[in-house]
């Protein structure tokens, strides 16, 4: 039997692209940690969750809800001393997570993603996300969303259209998008 | 005597990788591996591989598709069998749900999904081997 | 006029309308043509790179396509978050020619061809660089002598950083605001992060950021926050309601589009600011300056 690629490779893998540095140049100095606006709500923090990667903690980093937090910010990126792009850290880890489905139970991010990408792949076009929750099932935010609309006499007043509009080439478009990615039919 | 056959796997699942290169090497294959594109493209231009085993989900996104088509361009690689092994459809199920894998726009001489059958992976392999050494030997 | 290539984006056909409305009038009374692009399609904002990135930057590149056609030499987003996405996808796009030939086939679907050729800018950067301070200067007719504002740079303007720039304490939004004869405040969290889609997905960390945001501005005496983004200005501005039973807090501060208040400051009719069509309503704010 062959060695097994570590996790810390798995996530080095996926981030070969990466326009920042690989991860393994991070100091542990945690001013990703000290920026990150989200990190009170973190499982574990971002400077943490890059120690896990480099011990390979696998399970534990996949089921935290770390990543999942991310609001792609980029504030520890325009900080890290040792030049890596943590955001797209998050990003890769997303995107590791959604083509397994390992992430952790009760996430809405995930079931976010998915719906935003479906909804522009059906209609090339998009509400902003506050307003997508409000078109797309199963989001348990979306009777937040949807107070704060009325609480704001938003939909009372008719300023907002009830379906995103659609692009005019929308057949041709999405033949573009099956060329990226090769699923579905051609018609 | 038959020379022993080199192929190599792009694949960036390390347990999937694992599995069937340990298939390919009972099988007498030499088989390298890379687990992502970049480092695929650079191993293809290092050395003659009589076919490549490709993954299509890496790195940023659907990437073997992209790697595939340079293939394809490569005069030095366009004549070398692709087999693409993939679980796109299971990777971003929900995209188109239902629907067939399609990769008919690119020039590949096979593609088939994970999980892959030993005994099916193994004939696929001999039989694209062997129709690029005839196509290679016929006269032009 | 100068012609530019302009991508509104999503958010300004629906909440943002007012910062369509705005942006639109400001720009002609500045001598800015802004020529909107034929059907273009969604920017992806953050919700793609999770799934796949290489779609993420096709559907970017086939706007950026679109506007290469028109032969204008310019792009302009008026959203934060549509301009980091064009942004960094046309850059890409030149430094990686692998990336550009799989997009491009993409787009011949869309009888379309990507060169990353375009210079491409967000809106404020358009009425900094090209208009300038004293050209908006000569435009004001009611200076907002007086008015405290909180300028809000939020992430996507600013991040990542692109060329040396300073990405911790920049100036140029408070040096526009001083040049249409408001206060600009000094306030640390002008540059942190409004939550963007958490309100979604991590409700209780988006609106702990915007409770943040709201209470340094509002402490430092702010009349009104302004912001360069329909996603920072919604977030900050319909979720108060929110944050003030979550926090217990009786905040209620207007929240505009920088382009709302150089309208203002510029005599524009506030009507066709999209004024009074926001959540909060603005009769407070500046109208006495």
């Amino acid at each position: 039997m062959t060695a097994e690629l570590s996790f810390n490779q798995e996530i080095a893998n996926m981030m070969y692209a990466t326009h920042g540095n690989p991860i393994s140049h991070c100091l542990q100095c945690g001013t990703c940690s000290g920026t990150c606006p989200a990190v009170e709500f973190m499982d574990y923090t971002p400077r943490a969750i890059i120690g896990m990667i480099r011990e390979n903690f696998k399970d534990e980093v996949l089921a935290s809800n770390t990543y999942w937090s991310c609001a792609s910010c980029y504030h520890c990126t325009v900080r890290c001393p040792a030049g890596i792009d943590i955001a797209d850290m998050m990003y890769a880890l997303k995107r590791y997570s959604m083509w397994k489905s390992r992430f952790k139970e009760g996430l809405i991010g995930p079931d976010f993603s998915e719906g935003f990408v479906k909804m522009i792949v059906n209609s090339g076009k998009s509400f902003e996300p506050i307003l997508a929750t409000t078109y797309l099932p199963k989001f348990s935010a979306g009777d937040l969303v949807q107070e704060a609309l009325t609480a704001t006499g938003l939909v009372l007043k008719g300023k907002i259209p009830l379906l995103p509009k659609r692009i005019k080439r929308l057949k041709k478009f999405q033949r573009m998008v099956k060329r990226i990615i090769p699923l579905g039919e051609l018609s | 005597m038959n020379v022993q056959k080199r192929l190599i796997i792009i694949d960036d699942d390390p347990d999937f990788v694992g599995g069937i290169k340990s298939i390919l090497e009972r099988a007498e294959y030499q088989v390298d591996t890379a687990y992502n594109p970049k480092d695929g493209f650079q191993a293809l231009q290092a050395r003659r591989y009589d076919l490549l085993l490709l993954d299509i989900m890496m790195g940023r996104g659907a990437e073997g598709i992209a790697l595939a088509r340079k293939i394809r361009k490569d005069p030095k690689l366009r004549e070398m069998p692709v087999l693409i092994i993939t679980s796109v459809r299971e990777q971003i199920a929900f995209l188109f749900p239902g629907q067939a894998v399609h990769p008919n726009f690119v020039d590949v001489d096979e593609l088939v999904e994970k999980p892959v059958e030993p005994k099916l992976l193994l004939e696929k392999v001999s039989a694209l081997i062997k129709a690029a050494e005839e196509k290679h030997l016929q006269p032009q | 006029m100068k012609q530019y290539a302009y991508y509104p984006g999503c958010s300004l056909e629906s909440l943002a309308k007012p910062y369509q409305l705005s942006a639109k009038e400001v720009s002609l009374a500045l001598g800015l043509d802004l020529r909107e692009i034929e059907d273009w399609n969604c920017c992806g904002a953050t919700a793609y790179f999770p799934v796949d990135e290489l779609l993420a930057y096709t559907l970017v590149a086939r706007n950026l396509a679109i506007a290469e056609k028109t032969g204008l030499t310019d792009f302009v987003a008026p959203c934060s978050a549509c301009f980091k996405n064009a942004y960094y996808t046309n850059n890409y796009l030149k430094k990686d020619p692998d990336l550009a030939d799989h997009i491009n086939f993409a787009l011949e679907e869309d009888s379309l061809h990507v060169e990353g050729t375009l210079k491409v800018r967000h809106l404020i950067e358009v009425v900094l660089e090209d208009v300038g301070l004293e050209a908006v200067k000569n435009k004001v007719a009611h200076p907002l002598a007086g008015l405290k504002v909180a300028p809000y740079y939020g992430c996507q303007l600013l991040r990542p950083r692109k060329d040396h720039e300073d990405v911790e304490n920049p100036q140029y939004f408070e040096e526009l605001l001083s040049a249409i004869g408001a206060e600009p405040l000094e306030y640390a969290s002008k540059t942190r992060c409004c939550g963007a889609s958490l309100i979604i997905t991590n409700r209780k960390a988006a609106l702990e950021m915007v409770h943040l945001l709201l209470k340094e501005a509002i402490e430092r005496g702010a009349d009104v926050i302004v912001t360069t983004c329909p996603m920072c200005n919604v977030n900050v501005e319909v979720y108060q309601s929110q944050v003030n039973r979550e926090f217990g807090t009786n905040y209620s501060i207007p929240v505009m589009y920088f382009t709302q208040l150089m309208g203002m400051a510029m005599g524009i009719a506030p009507r066709r600011l999209g004024i009074a069509r926001e959540p909060v309503p603005k009769a407070q704010a500046p109208v006495s300056a």
